[in-house]
């Protein structure tokens, strides 16, 4: 109950435009209203030497544990009308048929899904297949992102990855003859790495036309097998400026080849940006059931365990899967707000801000902007502050000012 | 009953540090039924511990023992005195206040270099010296070298030195019997004007302070009234005894004796070591000769890492100068670090005491500059400025000449060394004075140069030079013209007024080079280039670059993500705060030793 008492009067203003409802029972996991749902799928075939996410690499023997968990989760949240839903992981593919098949209908059962609902699923490329494809295609998924990481060989080699080159062509055959969306992820900035060996790769992910581009710069995250290689030396990162110029690289060769560049990684065809992102960037709510799932409701923002046999163990025991729960201040939110929109290349335009969040950003953080303006960082483009591209390619040293009540 | 005069011993032990100055003095005391055998196990570890921390005694203590030998009762006054050069002044007190020295000798390590520089102070207060090995039962022990070196280094007759075991007690007593035999009776007139020397004080939160004295001439007694001559104070003796160890109130001391009194004074700064305790209608003529106020030669800054602490700091460097008059703090502002204070020392070990204790008592984030000594700087208008933070120095057109302070080091080190060690002190602007032999294996190396050299890192080099064989000690000579300029350090365009030194011309270039590329590993990328320049006024003479921050970026920030970026990127944001703002660059507070750590490792 207390967990959910709003802390003050803005906040409690805005939970009642927007109608969060407080349970009569404390519930396993927060409540809220929200017309997006994530479901994380903890399976892989192996853990890739850069992933550090809540999966469970093998048998597939927890399928319907995991079935009867998300069903259970459902129970717990409540119910309502849906416009995006994504199943993310770990890989939604490995999933066998039945489980999927079950999972699909369980959204439907508890949910209303808008016509023009969005709604996508990772896949792995060697998993693609036309019943799998069809399966989804029939129960209303309407994207596919597919891990493709890379169409070079050797640099799929580098990155730890199973699939070949040739699984992604026949997956984005595939995906395009459903009818589907296709969403590619790709990775620079591998180990050992050229310039021109990006470019190539860049050209080759070019020529699939998919709708859509999630590029990611290889980061070597604590807890991964990337990350102890590197201690040890047997493993050379690339270099910070090569780095930058494959990013900037990036960005010139797809805006050219006409995807938009709409927040820091993605790149999107005109009406093809996915939506389901777009509500993380934009501060909305959302729900979230699986292992290491994130919901937020109003500045609730609860984390699942991220270890798929708790999880399982507690969901099915009945007991709370929340693993971190935070409550953010108002104030909090409003900054983590700006600098969530300002990672989108539309930026953020201070009056609609401010009648959400009750301020504009050059209230909030008079000092900051104004150095970061001064410095070329940040810029004012049609009436909305957005980052240029050097403060883009810097932005992570720009956020911890713009967070500080001091900015 | 008083105690006749012929029948009283003023003494102290001198020694090297770690050669078994405690234990000798503990098993004195317990031959002289002045402690137990379950109190000397117990004190022996304890000084153990005690030595082990700090490697050094650095109060001051007297004990007054009582010994019967030959159908005499005689007085023993044992006067503790400190082992360091830094507190020369006060040893030399504690010295002045004895007619005789034990001076022991480690039968393994032999003389080293406090060895010598403690018995030359014992000589000069004209001591009857009683030469003792200490350590003999060591398997290791090589008695015979070490009078050898006793006699070639110190010139004292090696058939006089007694050996003994401190450790074992053997010898203890033929140890006691010298002091008896040697060491003649104090002088003085008891029925002379009262004259008193203050040869050490401490301070007791009940009592206020305890003043030690060894009274010269003249009678003291309870609820008397006396003249502290230096500080012009009178106040009235409301206690006034011997530790025996354990304090013990009497009715009076008199000539040749040594005691504390309390009169009730609130703050150690009224007593000043070496002044004179008389009636309290006495003039200054009655002034015992010697007295110098405290010298400081080492300064440095230190700041509260967090400005919110300064009060805090305050109080705790007002606790310790209670205790420690010879450290003075006066506050201080620097454009880089805040409000923080100058802090003076007698010298390097000094400051390191401080330090220590304002770490293990006040557990205060603390950030230090550099340490620098007291320069004296002549200006055109004929005026002397004492300078002792590189800000003070005035402007060069002003200067006419600066002068720094010079010291005379003694090394002691195997003779293998001698070459190296030449070689550092060389480098060091040294000026040879003279190498002696110990024995064939071991020499003293007497060198003149600027002590500001030697609290750079002397100290680090000998002990790595000599693999840890070496010691050193050193005297101060006296100040002497030099060609020093200031350097500054620019950060980012701005003077970073903490980071400035004064050093000799010709090391300027070699200095400034190792700082600024000190800084460039110090101080994070930005968002902007950050230029670091070495300066002599306006003059540019070493400069570095840090490249900006070119990439740095979350790829990925989804639903799950958004919390543990917000804290990963609030978190560098709050370390950016504790570090010090110089214009737009952020210096992390270790950057300020840089000037130290520079060419050198930091001493331990």
């Amino acid at each position: 109950m207390s967990r959910l008492a709003p802390s003050n009067p803005c906040q409690d203003r805005t939970f009642g435009a927007q109608g969060a409802v407080v349970p009569q029972e404390p519930l396993p996991l927060a409540q809220g209203r929200a017309d997006a749902l994530y479901v994380h799928v903890p399976f892989c075939d192996h853990r890739c030497g850069y992933c550090n996410f809540a999966v469970w690499v093998g048998s597939k023997e927890l399928e319907p544990a995991l079935n009867r968990a998300w069903e259970q989760e459902a129970r717990w949240t409540l119910p309502g009308r849906l416009t995006t839903v994504y199943f993310g992981g770990g890989t939604p593919s490995r999933l066998s048929l039945p489980a999927m098949e079950r999972l699909l209908k369980l959204v439907h059962q508890h949910f209303d899904l808008v016509p023009e609902c969005e709604w996508t699923v990772e896949a792995n490329p060697q998993d693609v297949t036309p019943q799998w494809l069809e399966l989804l295609r029939e129960h209303g998924v309407t994207r596919i992102s597919l891990g493709a990481q890379s169409f070079l060989p050797q640099k799929l080699q580098a990155l730890d990855r199973r699939h070949q080159v040739e699984h992604i062509w026949r997956a984005v055959e595939l995906v395009q003859q459903a009818g589907l969306v296709l969403s590619l992820d790709l990775i620079f900035a591998a180990p050992g790495e050229s310039l021109a060996q990006w470019v190539q790769d860049l050209h080759c992910a070019i020529r699939t036309g998919a709708e859509h581009f999630s590029v990611y710069g290889l980061t070597i995250e604590r807890g991964t097998r990337f990350w102890s290689l590197r201690r040890r030396g047997l493993l050379q990162e690339v270099p910070e400026e090569l780095q930058a110029q494959m990013y900037e690289t990036t960005l010139d060769h797809l805006a050219q080849a006409g995807w938009q560049h709409y927040e820091v990684s993605n790149f999107a065809r005109p009406g093809f940006q996915c939506q389901h992102n777009l509500k993380y960037w934009h501060a909305k709510d959302y729900h979230a059931w699986g292992p290491g799932a994130a919901r937020h409701y109003q500045g609730i923002r609860q984390t699942n365990h991220p270890s798929t046999t708790t999880y399982l163990k507690r969901v099915l025991g009945g007991r709370s899967p929340v693993w971190h729960s935070e409550r953010l201040s108002w104030e909090t939110r409003r900054r983590e707000a700006l600098v969530l929109g300002l990672r989108t290349t539309a930026g953020v335009h201070p009056e609609e801000f401010a009648a959400r969040w009750g301020a504009t950003p050059q209230e909030l953080a008079p000092q900051a902007l104004e150095n970061f303006l001064r410095q070329g960082l940040l810029t004012w483009h049609q009436g909305r502050l957005r980052l240029t591209r050097r403060g883009l390619l810097v932005s992570d040293s720009i956020w911890g000012e713009l967070l500080d009540e001091e900015g | 009953m008083s105690q006749p005069i012929e029948l009283i011993r003023n003494f102290c032990i001198i020694a090297h540090v770690d050669h078994g100055k405690s234990t000798l003095a503990d098993r004195i005391l317990l031959a002289t039924g002045a402690i137990s055998e379950r109190e000397f196990r117990e004190q022996f570890l304890d000084d153990l511990e005690l030595e082990r921390q700090r490697g050094i005694t650095i109060k001051a203590r007297a004990v007054t023992l009582h010994w019967d030998y030959q159908g005499q009762r005689y007085e023993l006054n044992l006067i503790d005195t400190p082992g360091h050069v830094d507190f020369h002044y006060e040893v030399s007190r504690s010295l002045a206040c004895c007619e005789g020295a034990l001076l022991l000798v480690d039968a393994f390590q032999g003389v080293e270099a406090q060895t010598v520089a403690n018995t030359y102070a014992a000589l000069e207060q004209d001591l009857t010296i009683i030469p003792v090995i200490n350590k003999i039962d060591l398997k290791h022990a090589r008695v015979e070298e070490v009078l050898q070196e006793v006699e070639q280094s110190l010139g004292l007759d090696p058939s006089e030195a007694i050996l003994c075991s401190a450790k074992t007690g053997q010898g203890v007593s033929e140890v006691l019997q010298a002091v008896v035999e040697r060491i003649p009776p104090p002088q003085g007139d008891p029925q002379a004007a009262l004259q008193a020397m203050i040869f050490d004080s401490h301070y007791d939160t009940y009592r206020g302070a305890i003043t030690y004295v060894r009274v010269v001439n003249g009678r003291i007694r309870r609820r008397q009234r006396v003249r502290l001559l230096k500080a012009g104070t009178v106040h009235e003796v409301q206690e006034l005894g011997c530790f025996t160890p354990a304090p013990t109130p009497k009715e009076e001391l008199h000539a040749g004796q040594v005691g504390y009194l309390i009169c009730n004074i609130k703050s150690l700064s009224e007593v000043h070591i070496g002044d004179t305790v008389s009636t309290a209608d006495a003039g200054p003529e009655l002034a015992l000769p010697g007295y110098q106020p405290p010298k400081r030669m080492v300064y440095c800054g230190l700041y509260p890492a967090d400005g919110e602490d300064y009060q805090e700091l305050r109080d705790a460097l007002e606790r310790l100068s209670i205790n420690d008059p010879s450290f003075e703090f006066v506050p201080e502002t620097s454009d880089a670090l805040g409000f923080g204070f100058r802090c003076g020392f007698l010298g390097l070990l000094h400051m390191e005491i401080i330090q220590q204790r304002l770490e293990q008592e006040a557990q205060l984030d603390l950030v230090q500059t550099a340490p620098t000594v007291t320069y004296e700087v002549l200006t055109r208008d004929g005026r002397v400025h004492r300078i002792t933070n590189p800000q003070q120095m005035p402007d060069p057109g002003q200067i006419q000449e600066v002068r720094q302070p010079m010291v005379r080091v003694s090394f002691v080190l195997p003779a293998e060394y001698i070459g190296p060690i030449m070689k550092l002190c060389t480098q060091r602007r040294g000026r040879f004075v003279r190498t002696e032999y110990l024995s064939p294996t071991r020499a003293i190396v007497v060198v003149d140069m600027p002590l500001a050299e030697v609290i750079y890192d002397l100290y680090d080099r000998l002990k790595s030079i000599t693999h840890g064989y070496g010691t050193m000690d050193y005297e101060l000579l006296g100040y002497e013209p030099a060609d020093l300029v200031k350097l500054d350090i620019l950060v980012g365009g701005k003077r970073v007024d903490a980071l400035s030194v004064i050093c000799h011309r010709e090391d300027a270039y070699r200095r400034g080079k190792a700082i600024v590329g000190k800084l460039k590993q110090e101080i994070d990328r930005h968002l902007f280039d950050v230029v670091i320049q070495a300066a002599i006024g306006s003059r540019v003479i070493a400069r570095e670059t840090i490249p900006a921050i070119r990439k740095n970026v979350t790829a990925k920030c989804y639903g799950g993500d958004i919390t543990r970026k917000r804290k990963l990127w609030a978190k560098q944001r709050e370390g950016k705060k504790r570090m010090k703002s110089i214009g737009q660059v952020d210096i992390p507070q270790r950057a300020f030793l840089a000037v130290l750590d520079a060419g050198a490792q930091k001493r331990k």
